[in-house]
């Protein structure tokens, strides 16, 4: 049995006669106050009596508790109604830190994020996902170290959350990995989540760009307060993000929303939808209409010496060039054939299209709406928005961030350390920490180098 | 040149070229009569003033008046205040060097939900996007900038030296980036030589912190600080100790250049070239106002001065003469 499902069997074993420990009678409660806190549902003791059932001397008990383990803050006083002020109860959001890293194929980003999932600061590198997993992972680990001491020194970290370019095997809801889920083909084996675990001893949490973007949007974008969303991720690769009752829909593997492999036709050609309409599609055309004379802007952009990528075709299309017009609708017409498919299936509030093409212009959104419209039942197209990002590149660390956030602070696994008052004490992960301590690691990182041994020294 | 470098949200960087302006677009300017402000963090250094000189002659030459020019003197409450007096002014476009993350990242989304375009230098505050919150970033490849420096330090160093490096307290994107990039380049091809980093917030705090490294650190070969002004400072406390320290900067000032010339302590510049990222600038300015569309993020390319090439660099980053100083150090003139 894995560490993790041993503790937590462990700690679901019923316990015999006698009174209940403190432990097991408070921990309910003060998850429920701390989450009612977190979520901003209640902000006084006054409503955290409301909301939860709790009668006053316990709510007061339970929060000098939480007050003490730093994880509420009751210095600010709220608007009178008449009568005294209420002390608001606040999330103590800086209590820790949260590390968040998205990899791509050719850049590795990473932030430090507070405990609601801010983001804290966030630093970019060209990066080659091809190189040794060691090399990435010793500079993951390195930049990480810098971030923190830049920005969290004091408060140290709790969780860490990756963001990966292909889809992320399920494991059980909430719990931490203890295993290196299959990620790329050229990562097969090497035990990346050991290895950070190790370097920081912290829980770490693992998904797909899709997924942490479409988080990122839901928790902080335009899917604030959304209960079903549909997020389409649009750049070599196109995939969707699927929010089902407020919650990210993973599916049985992970692999739910891998859309771009799903076959289309367009000029009597046909293909997946990746090589259909994305950005190399985009960038493909851009680039012949600039030749041919179809497009004087993009001729005028290589004339300024400028390279044509798949932006600068969706920024001329949104400055009118006709050419750069036709290939961006091409492209959305085709995406918005397929969005219209899993619209029908899932009838969603919000549609949100992500991605630097989409982003540079209207086009594109346009034509997606269009086909989306045209080929959906009235009843879902009838209060259905479908609407552009607006936070960029950054919502991938945005949604990692989320992503252990949620996870830190989900009930079942929340109950089992609140009372310690730091996640590294939830009993299943201290026994992998323990478990990995004594087992050798199949592929080592490399030595460090002496700069990166320094004690307490920032390295990146 | 290449940058080597990612912008803040990761974007990869457009050369200055994308923004060129063509005669269309300068008569085009010409007839709308644009107003813009622009607000630094100081005016008193030598990349400030050079970068004004690049800009004011780019908005004349496109009949932009440049209706006032903000000395933040780096204070963040300064600079939130004076862009909400601008704001008032309702002026075509800003330019603003943001000089912290947090503290002055909503006055600045104020800035262009007032419908003034944002252009801004060296800095994105964490939170603010291009395209919804600012137009555009323009600033040197800091992070290729921090490579340069440690490639010129590295000769210096004996093997298994110590280094000291001195970064910039203030969360702040170019000095955040050149620090990563520094220590980067020495792990990946100086493994043998170790690191320590101290930061200062304030100018006056560098030379004392650089004096503590040394104390510290009796052994220290060698030393990167963030940016010319504090480095020269550091060097004059430390000579005063007695120490000589191999020293590899940021910025080509005028006193730099002189040290250099003089066989002092700085021995590597990795210099931006503020009259050309001036007028980058300018340029980025022009073209969004006539709606054109420009890259998130224009970087320029930095470049490495050394006590051999100094006098044509200079040249080139400034476009004027070496001073008099440096050319008879060198022994160029009389």
């Amino acid at each position: 049995m894995p560490p993790l499902a041993s503790a937590q069997a462990e700690s679901l074993r019923p316990r015999g006669k006698g009174r209940p420990r403190t432990l097991e009678t408070a921990a309910p409660s003060l998850v429920e106050l701390l989450n009612l806190v977190r979520s901003e549902t209640a902000t006084t003791r006054q409503e955290l009596e409301r909301h939860s059932d709790l009668g006053r001397a316990v709510v007061a008990d339970r929060l000098t508790m939480l007050g003490d383990l730093g994880l509420v803050d009751e210095s600010e006083l709220g608007t009178a109604t008449g009568g005294r002020a209420p002390r608001l109860v606040r999330f103590a959001a800086r209590r820790a830190a949260i590390l968040v890293a998205t990899l791509d194929q050719t850049a590795i980003g990473v932030g430090v994020a507070d405990l609601s999932g801010n983001l804290l600061t966030e630093h970019h590198e060209a990066a080659d996902l091809t190189e040794p997993p060691a090399h990435l992972t010793e500079r993951l680990t390195a930049l990480f170290r810098w971030s923190l001491d830049r920005h969290a020194a004091s408060q140290g970290v709790w969780g860490l959350s990756l963001s990966v370019p292909g889809a992320v095997q399920s494991g059980a809801e909430g719990s931490f990995l203890t295993a290196t889920p299959p990620i790329m083909p050229s990562w097969e084996g090497y035990p990346l989540v050991e290895t950070l675990t190790q370097s920081f001893g912290v829980p770490i949490w693992i998904r797909s760009s899709v997924e942490t973007m479409t988080m990122g949007e839901l928790h902080a974008g335009a899917g604030l307060g959304q209960g079903t969303m549909l997020f389409i991720k649009v750049g070599r690769r196109i995939g969707a993000g699927i929010v089902c009752d407020g919650q990210l829909f993973r599916g049985a593997q992970g692999a739910a929303g891998l859309i771009g492999s799903l076959p289309v036709t367009s000029g009597g050609q046909s293909g997946p939808l990746d090589m259909m309409a994305g950005s190399d599609m985009i960038q493909r055309e851009g680039i012949a209409a600039a030749s041919d004379g179809r497009s004087a802007i993009l001729a005028d952009i290589q004339r300024r010496g400028g390279e044509i990528t798949a932006i600068e075709v969706s920024q001329a299309a949104q400055v009118g060039d006709a050419a750069s017009v036709a290939i961006l609708a091409t492209s959305g017409h085709l995406i918005g054939q397929v969005v219209a498919t899993l619209a029908n299936a899932l009838n969603p509030d919000l549609i949100v299209l992500s991605g630097s093409i989409v982003q540079t212009n209207d086009i594109l959104l346009a034509a997606v709406r269009e086909a989306v419209y045209g080929a959906s039942h009235p009843l879902v197209t009838r209060d259905l928005r479908i609407i552009r990002s607006q936070m960029g590149s950054s919502a991938g660390l945005v949604g990692a961030a989320r992503v252990a956030s949620e996870a830190l602070f989900a009930p079942a696994f929340l109950k089992e350390w609140v009372m310690q008052g730091r996640p590294q004490a939830h009993p299943a992960f201290a026994e992998y920490l323990g478990h990995l301590a004594q087992t050798p690691q199949p592929h080592p990182a490399p030595p460090m180098p002496p700069a990166s041994r320094t004690a307490k020294e920032p390295q990146a | 040149m290449t940058i080597s470098g990612l912008g803040p949200h990761g974007e990869r960087a457009a050369p200055p070229e994308r923004v060129s302006l063509l005669p269309d677009d300068r008569a085009s300017a010409k007839q709308s009569a644009w107003r813009v402000a622009v607000v630094l963090h100081t005016v008193e250094s030598d990349w400030a003033k050079q970068q004004l000189a690049g800009m004011v002659g780019i908005f004349g030459d496109c009949g932009a008046a440049v209706i006032d020019v903000v000395d933040c003197g780096f204070s963040p409450e300064r600079q939130v205040a004076e862009l909400d007096r601008l704001i008032a002014h309702r002026p075509d476009a800003i330019i603003s060097l943001p000089v912290a993350n947090e503290e002055v990242a909503s006055a600045h989304a104020r800035v262009s939900a007032a419908g003034i375009k944002l252009i801004l230098l060296d800095n994105a505050p964490t939170g603010l996007l291009p395209g919804k919150h600012y137009t555009a970033l323009v600033s040197a490849d800091n992070f290729g900038l921090g490579k340069i420096a440690a490639a010129g330090l590295s000769p210096h160093l004996p093997q298994g030296a110590e280094v000291g490096v001195l970064g910039f307290a203030a969360d702040f994107f170019a000095t955040n980036e050149r620090e990563i990039a520094f220590i980067k380049w020495l792990q990946a091809n100086r493994s043998d030589v170790r690191v320590h980093v101290k930061r200062f917030g304030r100018m006056d705090e560098a030379a004392k912190l650089g004096e503590a490294l040394v104390t510290n650190h009796p052994t220290l070969a060698g030393l990167f600080v963030v940016w010319d002004t504090p480095a020269l400072a550091v060097s004059a406390r430390l000579a005063e100790m007695g120490h000589v320290l191999p020293l590899a900067t940021v910025d080509l000032g005028e006193a730099a250049a002189i040290d250099m010339a003089k066989n002092g302590s700085v021995r590597c510049i990795a210099a931006q070239q503020p009259y050309q990222q001036g007028i980058a600038a300018a340029q980025t300015v022009i073209l969004s106002l006539l709606t054109r569309p420009v890259p998130a993020w224009i970087a320029l390319p930095g470049i490495g001065v050394t006590r051999g090439n100094v006098v044509e660099s200079f040249q080139t980053i400034w476009r004027q003469p070496a001073p008099k100083e440096v050319l008879r150090l060198l022994g160029l003139s009389g």
